[in-house]
């Protein structure tokens, strides 16, 4: 047997390993599918294994109900239910723990990390989920010519949820801005809440990032958490509205 | 101790397996036609579990369970598999917050991952946790060719590509990450040197075709699919830009694409882009057939037929 398949053996490897600097092999046809993996497929059994440790003690720990949504609330641009919502939470809270008066809070479109808040219970885990990360809610004090600036990045970026303030978007620049109900004025000085990622610069709002930063160390996770609380104690459900605070100028 | 015969005859046995057995078995994948299965994910953001039947339009969809499943299946059907990830394994469920990424990666491992790239959250827990994740946890490389991390915790934790032999094919893989500036703060990004991505990745496709005989160039790419009006490096300009990457499995923009897009590269040949939206909704395949070609015959510019698969 040895002998009999010794000689084509070798020939073939010579072929392969003589044939390997000069040929090559490249891709013709390419076939693509798209596979849905859903819940109602089957499982395989070895990783819901491994994950049950995990997620026993993750269910343990965020499965618990912090407040109701009366309706589902939705991430969009310009304006949306959820941003608006957010906005609010972090408006109303820098308020009150800081104990000052706030002209204008604002949350990068980016930092909204669901798509959609389902409406009914809301979960401890779904707050984590819409803002999983461990930014700092700030106070910034800012002339409004910087201000405006940061409002013109904002439109460029197709809109960010506003509360204290209703701007259009034209041209990618930020015009009609009011604030308390008064046109922006370029030489004021406004109290603006933050979250510390954009003060250090994210979504490139460089403008803010020689402008000292107020903090407490409070987490914008937590300002959303005491918000509900704060509307479950008025008798309040989480809900929000369109309210034309940054609409796309005709 | 072994007999002198039977040691003899066992000898004999291994060089007849060493000889007859994978020259065999090239022969064979050397007259076949020979095929490719990639499966991708991008941006599963800790989505371990299915999304909680809460009503919400993505109810029911994901977790690595039922990935696992359909990909042990598609295994056990097709001989060559790569299984791919661009990057943004971490955070966006509290799975993240109160494991910073452990069970991600484990689970990864599970699968059979054969490499991803690396995604801006993937700095989120910070740079010395994501290396510290990658060193207990993975068996499969983190991918990326842009970002130099002399002097930070991930330094020795990456490499710039990897190359795959499946069957005859040789198969070059490597990744390129997102610009930092703006995206990730600073004290995470901390002194990682951020390099031109469409310049990095065209360097080491070269290597990987010209020198090290590469019969495929696969980019793992966290830039984003495409950006309108701006000029900030997507998949679509690096493809544009690129000599010699055949595919690039993108993510970071979450983009939901119905099918892959095809784009001319700089020498007019066809570049594929692929990207599965996020939160490992979807798992991606792509059924790449090859032919044999003489080095002389090989055109310079080529263009691949694409259509959607049957069944399966």
């Amino acid at each position: 047997m040895h002998s009999r398949l010794f000689f084509p053996t070798a020939l073939l490897l010579i072929l392969i390993a003589g044939n390997s600097c000069n040929t090559t092999y490249q891709g013709q046809a390419l076939q693509y599918k798209s596979y849905r993996i859903a819940n109602t497929q089957q499982q395989d059994s070895a990783l819901l294994t491994f994950l049950k440790p995990y997620s026993d003690s993750v269910n343990n720990s965020m499965n618990g109900v912090v407040g109701i949504a009366e309706m589902s609330l939705d991430k969009k641009q310009p304006e949306s239910t959820l941003g608006n919502f957010m906005v609010d939470a972090f408006y109303t809270m820098a308020k009150e723990k800081y104990n000052t008066e706030v002209d204008v809070a604002f949350v990068n479109f980016g930092g909204i990390r669901l798509t959609q808040l389902p409406a009914g219970n809301v979960t401890r885990g779904k707050i984590f989920e819409l803002m999983p990360f461990d930014n700092l809610l700030i106070l910034q004090k800012v002339k409004g010519s910087v201000l405006q600036q940061l409002l013109d990045l904002t439109a460029d970026r197709g809109g960010w949820p506003m509360a204290g303030l209703t701007m259009q978007i034209k041209d990618k620049k930020a015009v009609n801005v009011m604030i308390g109900g008064k046109p922006i004025d370029p030489d004021r000085v406004y109290t603006i809440a933050n979250s510390d990622f954009i003060a250090n610069g994210g979504d490139n709002a460089d403008m803010l990032r020689p402008i000292p930063q107020i903090t407490n160390g409070y987490l914008m996770r937590d300002a959303i958490f005491d918000y509900i609380s704060k509307l479950k104690s008025q008798g309040k459900n989480i809900t929000a509205t369109i309210e034309n605070r940054v609409t796309n100028a005709q | 101790m072994l007999s002198r015969k039977k040691f003899i005859r066992q000898a004999a046995l291994s060089a007849g397996a060493i000889m007859a057995g994978p020259s065999m078995l090239e022969a064979a994948a050397y007259f076949s036609p020979l095929k490719l299965t990639i499966l991708h994910t991008n941006d599963t953001h800790s989505r371990l579990e299915p999304f909680p039947m809460d009503g919400g339009r993505n109810q029911g969809l994901g977790g690595v369970a039922g990935r696992a499943r359909l990909i042990n299946q598609i295994r056990k059907e097709e001989e060559h598999v790569l299984l791919l990830d661009a990057g943004d394994i971490f955070q966006g469920t509290p799975y993240f917050n109160i494991y910073k990424g452990e069970p991600e990666i484990r689970a990864m491992s599970t699968l059979g991952y054969d490499a991803c790239t690396i995604g801006n959250h993937d700095f989120d827990a910070g740079m010395e946790n994501l290396a510290t994740q990658l060193t207990r946890h993975a068996n499969f490389p983190m991918l990326v060719c842009n970002y130099d991390f002399t002097g930070t915790p991930m330094e020795y934790k990456t490499q710039p590509y990897k190359i795959f032999k499946k069957g005859n094919l040789k198969i070059g893989v490597f990744g390129v990450g997102i610009e930092g500036k703006g995206l990730i703060p600073d004290n995470l990004f901390g002194a990682t040197k951020y390099l031109d991505p469409v310049q990095k990745a065209n360097e080491v496709a070269y290597e990987l075709k010209k020198f090290k005989y590469c019969d495929m160039v696969i980019c793992l790419s966290h830039l984003g699919n495409q950006y309108k009006g701006n000029d900030m490096v997507s998949d679509e300009v690096l493809a544009k830009q690129s000599e010699n990457i055949d595919l690039i499995i993108g993510g970071h923009t979450h983009t939901f694409l119905n099918e892959p897009l095809v784009y001319k590269n700089k020498m007019g040949s066809d570049v594929v882009v692929n990207q599965v939206g996020f939160a490992g909704i979807i798992l991606g395949r792509l059924d790449f057939e090859f032919s044999k070609f003489s080095g002389k015959k090989l055109a310079k510019s080529h263009s691949i037929s694409v259509s959607q698969k049957s069944g399966g």
